[in-house]
């Protein structure tokens, strides 16, 4: 037995230490990053600030990634990071703003969201699961718990039951916002055209810029059939970059 | 055509290169007229067949060294299908260094001539063929012809090397916005004639080239080994991002035609007849471009990069009626770039209302005063009360001294009398205009210091396959919590389930201590775990405390056959025996009990079955 409890302990330790280090991994390469964009050479800074990502996804990071992008002249790139980060952290302003100043440069269009995708972006993507999932199970608790367990039944139960309940179907709408936001894209390369037709030869119907948002309907092949503000037609998909990795 | 100048001459050639307006001035032609200009003009000639040409410059090169392979067509450039890779011999490296398209008078008429320009490098000696390959060009196949390049190494020296463009800027390491000049050079050739250029283009990402500060000249330069003319293109760049940016030039020769105005000094000679139309391109220089400090920004920075000040401003008058505008009138001085100064905002201050500055003319300069950039402010008092005119921040970013530098106009004295009498919607919707927020200007963040939130993913939860199993802890919970309650009301409901149950569990416990008591041939022990063992499978069906039952209780429990028979014999047997060892010494009568261990749980099993 002690010597199970010992193996256990070594093996968490070493999964901890294992965190640490690669959190440290992450701060350094973001350090990094920091003093070759103060440099002025942005290609390495937004290399280090890859290098961070890989380590540990962090919205600061992201924003930063998308200067150093900006700067470097990639502004399909720029727009992607700081949409995810925007996505992590819809707190953090300074995204928000850098977004608005690319659209006010490049004249591109950001995603044009739905009320519930809008709805969506008021909290942390994740944070709208852990508030539906936690307020239906606290609901189902209350309503349940005090007859399996033979407790009087007391009118709070029934209020913060209700309350819980309501703010489970206030979450539907952001919840299902988020799902269909994990289909926009961002076009990441060059003379990116919108095609008639999902194959390499088929009509040219408008050439997107980088940066210009587009959100996914469906997928053929290599192909992507999406909807963007200049019409709907089919993309290469290795010319997109989705805002949720897949 | 040989011409001698011994002063410097200024020569102002028409651009006869390519037609020009027509010569007559017309106030709103009519459609018969722009016809007959049209028509007056030579014809482009579309409809000749397209050929190809292809050729090394020079043939003949040492290894290593550059040779350029330059494919013509005649025909527009974006007609021409070109391949992505050229079916070169292994040994030669190329890469695309320009391409473009110019217009040349064949004939009477002009025709488009698209040229792509490959640098070449071969590694070693040898003769080397690009083969003839096919191109598509207005959807129809153009063969390109093969070309030859022979590669020595025992070249003497000099030998004819490619000929090319030069290129030289007044500064490799500029701000971002920094204006400098950029000189594209195109030597004379050995005989010493000099040739002009046409369609120069600046290659190179994130510049912007001014083509209305273009001049063109032939003067005598010294370098590239040799002193002699050159046809020299002098313009305006300015970089718009930074870090290390390569920048090149490209242009086709053209003989002795120039367009736009030239100057020429010094003996030269200008080749004669019909141009050849050659597109050549230098090799880029690398700009450091460095981004402005974002630190100690002065005030009203409008983007305004270079060695600038402000002349005193100027009002139109200092003494001013509430209601009625008045004239600032503000000059930057500077010796570039002045048409691309963005003016100051107009300032929000109470008591004023201030237009955004109107762009007036470029004033010239005296002695050794630069010319300058003028702006004219409307200002218009709302009150009495002001007595200045409102100071207006202002600053740029010195490249020399790598500061920003403070412009701001300095407020003027002036005294308001009361003018009109505005009425009070008037006023409130001026005082409104002028005190309300200014529109927040939209840049970019600066960088954050530390990486902030942080997700394992980027993934929404719900999308990611463990979520579901998640989710269906707790729905498995309150299920078996459900199961649990329901089955706990059923027994409540049935208690004899509970006792049976309870039995059977009490019952194999004594069955147990039966078995040992047997084996160790303790005959008081056995007895007594037998009596035992028989009250407790009995005691549910009445129910009773298995301690509260005898042998009568038991063997109502029996069937008849079996009261009987055999067990009801053995069960009487026991609590004979039993109470016999209680109240009288009959111990030997328990030892012979041991002999009916198999009976007594023959009897023992039909009553646990009837649990």
């Amino acid at each position: 037995m002690k010597t199970h409890l010992r193996n256990f302990l070594v093996l968490l330790l070493a999964l901890m230490a294992s965190g640490q280090i690669s959190f440290g991994a992450g701060e350094t390469h973001f350090s990094a990053g920091l003093a070759a964009y103060e440099a002025g050479q942005f290609e390495q800074s937004a290399q280090a600030f890859r290098d961070s990502l890989t380590n540990q996804t962090a919205a600061g990071t992201l924003r930063n990634l998308g200067l150093a992008e900006w700067r470097s002249g990639h502004a399909g790139a720029a727009v992607l990071v700081w949409e995810q980060a925007a996505w992590l952290n819809p707190f953090d302003h300074a995204a928000r703003s850098n977004l608005a100043y690319v659209v006010e440069m490049t004249q591109i269009n950001l995603p044009d969201l739905s009320w519930f995708e809008e709805t969506s972006t008021w909290l942390p993507a994740n944070s709208w699961t852990w508030i539906a999932g936690g307020s239906l199970w606290l609901a189902v608790a209350l309503v349940t718990l005090p007859g399996f367990f033979r407790w009087r039944k007391a009118g709070w139960h029934q209020t913060v039951a209700a309350l819980a309940l309501g703010v489970f179907l206030l979450c539907l709408a952001p919840f299902v916002g988020l799902v269909t936001r994990s289909n926009l894209a961002i076009v990441t390369a060059k003379d990116t055209a919108l095609r008639l037709t999902p194959t390499q030869a088929a009509e040219e119907m408008v050439s997107l810029p980088l940066g210009e948002a587009v959100r996914q309907l469906r997928q053929h092949g290599d192909y992507c059939f999406v909807h963007t503000q200049n019409g709907d037609g089919w993309i290469d998909r290795r010319q997109l970059s989705f805002l949720c990795p897949r | 055509m040989r011409v001698h100048f011994f002063i410097v001459l200024l020569l102002v050639l028409s651009a006869r290169q390519f037609p020009t307006a027509h010569a007559q001035v017309l106030v709103n032609p009519t459609a018969d007229q722009l016809i007959q200009i049209v028509r007056s003009q030579p014809a482009v000639n579309i409809s000749a067949p397209v050929s190809a040409t292809a050729s090394f410059d020079p043939p003949l090169v040492q290894p290593g060294e550059k040779a350029v392979y330059r494919v013509t067509f005649n025909a527009t450039a974006i007609s021409v299908s070109w391949p992505e890779k050229l079916p070169l011999p292994a040994p030669l490296k190329c890469h695309l260094s320009a391409s473009g398209q110019a217009m040349q008078s064949v004939a009477g008429s002009y025709q488009m001539c698209a040229t792509f320009d490959y640098e070449v490098r071969a590694a070693e000696a040898g003769q080397f063929t690009v083969p003839a390959f096919p191109v598509e060009v207005y959807g129809q196949p153009v063969v390109v012809p093969a070309a030859q390049l022979e590669v020595k190494t025992d070249l003497p020296e000099p030998h004819t090397k490619a000929r090319q463009l030069l290129i030289e800027s007044s500064a490799t390491n500029v701000f971002v916005g920094e204006v400098f000049n950029a000189s594209v050079r195109l030597l004379s050739s050995p005989g010493g004639a000099v040739e002009g250029l046409s369609e120069v283009q600046l290659n190179g990402d994130s510049f912007v080239v001014d083509k209305n500060s273009v001049r063109q000249s032939i003067q005598m330069i010294g370098g590239n080994g040799r002193n002699g003319a050159a046809f020299i293109y002098d313009t305006s760049v300015t970089p718009i991002a930074s870090g290390p940016l390569k920048l090149s030039a490209q242009g086709f020769t053209s003989g002795n035609q120039f367009g736009g105005q030239i100057v020429i000094s010094g003996q030269v000679t200008i080749p004669g007849g019909p141009p050849s139309m050659l597109l050549l391109d230098s090799e880029p220089v690398t700009i450091n471009v460095r981004p402005l400090p974002t630190e100690s920004i002065l005030p009203g920075f409008t983007g305004v990069v270079g060695r600038y000040r402000s002349d005193p401003a100027s009002l139109a008058t200092n003494v001013l009626k509430v209601g009625e505008p008045v004239l600032l009138t503000v000059v930057i001085r500077g010796e570039k770039n002045l048409g691309r100064i963005n003016p100051p905002p107009p300032p929000r201050v109470p008591g004023w209302q201030v237009f955004p500055a109107v762009r007036g003319a470029i004033v010239p300069g005296l002695g050794t005063t630069n010319p300058g950039a003028s702006f004219q402010f409307n200002l218009i008092p709302l009150t009495t009360d002001p007595r200045a005119t409102p100071a207006i921040p202002f600053s740029c970013f010195d490249p020399a001294l790598g500061k920003y530098v403070d412009l701001s106009i300095a407020p003027m004295p002036i005294s308001v009398l009361a003018g009109d009498v505005l009425t009070n919607a008037d006023l409130a919707l001026m005082l409104s205009e002028n005190t309300a927020e200014p529109e927040a200007k939209i840049s970019l963040s600066k960088l954050a210091p530390t990486p902030g939130w942080t997700a394992g993913s980027l993934v929404p939860l719900q999308m990611r396959g463990w979520f579901p199993l998640v989710q269906l802890l707790p729905a498995l919970g309150f299920c078996g919590l459900w199961w649990w309650d329901r089955r706990r009301r059923f027994l409540e409901q049935h208690p004899e389930i509970i006792r049976r149950r309870l039995a059977r569990r009490a019952l194999r416990r004594e069955m147990r201590s039966l078995e040992l008591a047997a084996q160790n041939g303790n005959a008081a022990g056995f007895v007594g775990c037998g009596i035992s063992a028989l009250q407790i499978a009995t005691a549910p069906h009445y129910p009773a405390t298995p301690r509260a039952l005898v042998c009568g209780d038991v063997l109502q429990i029996l069937t008849t056959t079996e009261c009987a028979g055999r067990d009801g014999e053995t069960v009487r047997r026991f609590f004979a025996v039993a109470d016999a060892a209680a109240f009288a010494t009959a111990a030997g009568t328990q030892t012979s009990l041991l002999a009916e261990k198999s009976a007594l749980k023959e009897i023992l099993l039909k009553l646990e079955a009837r649990l």
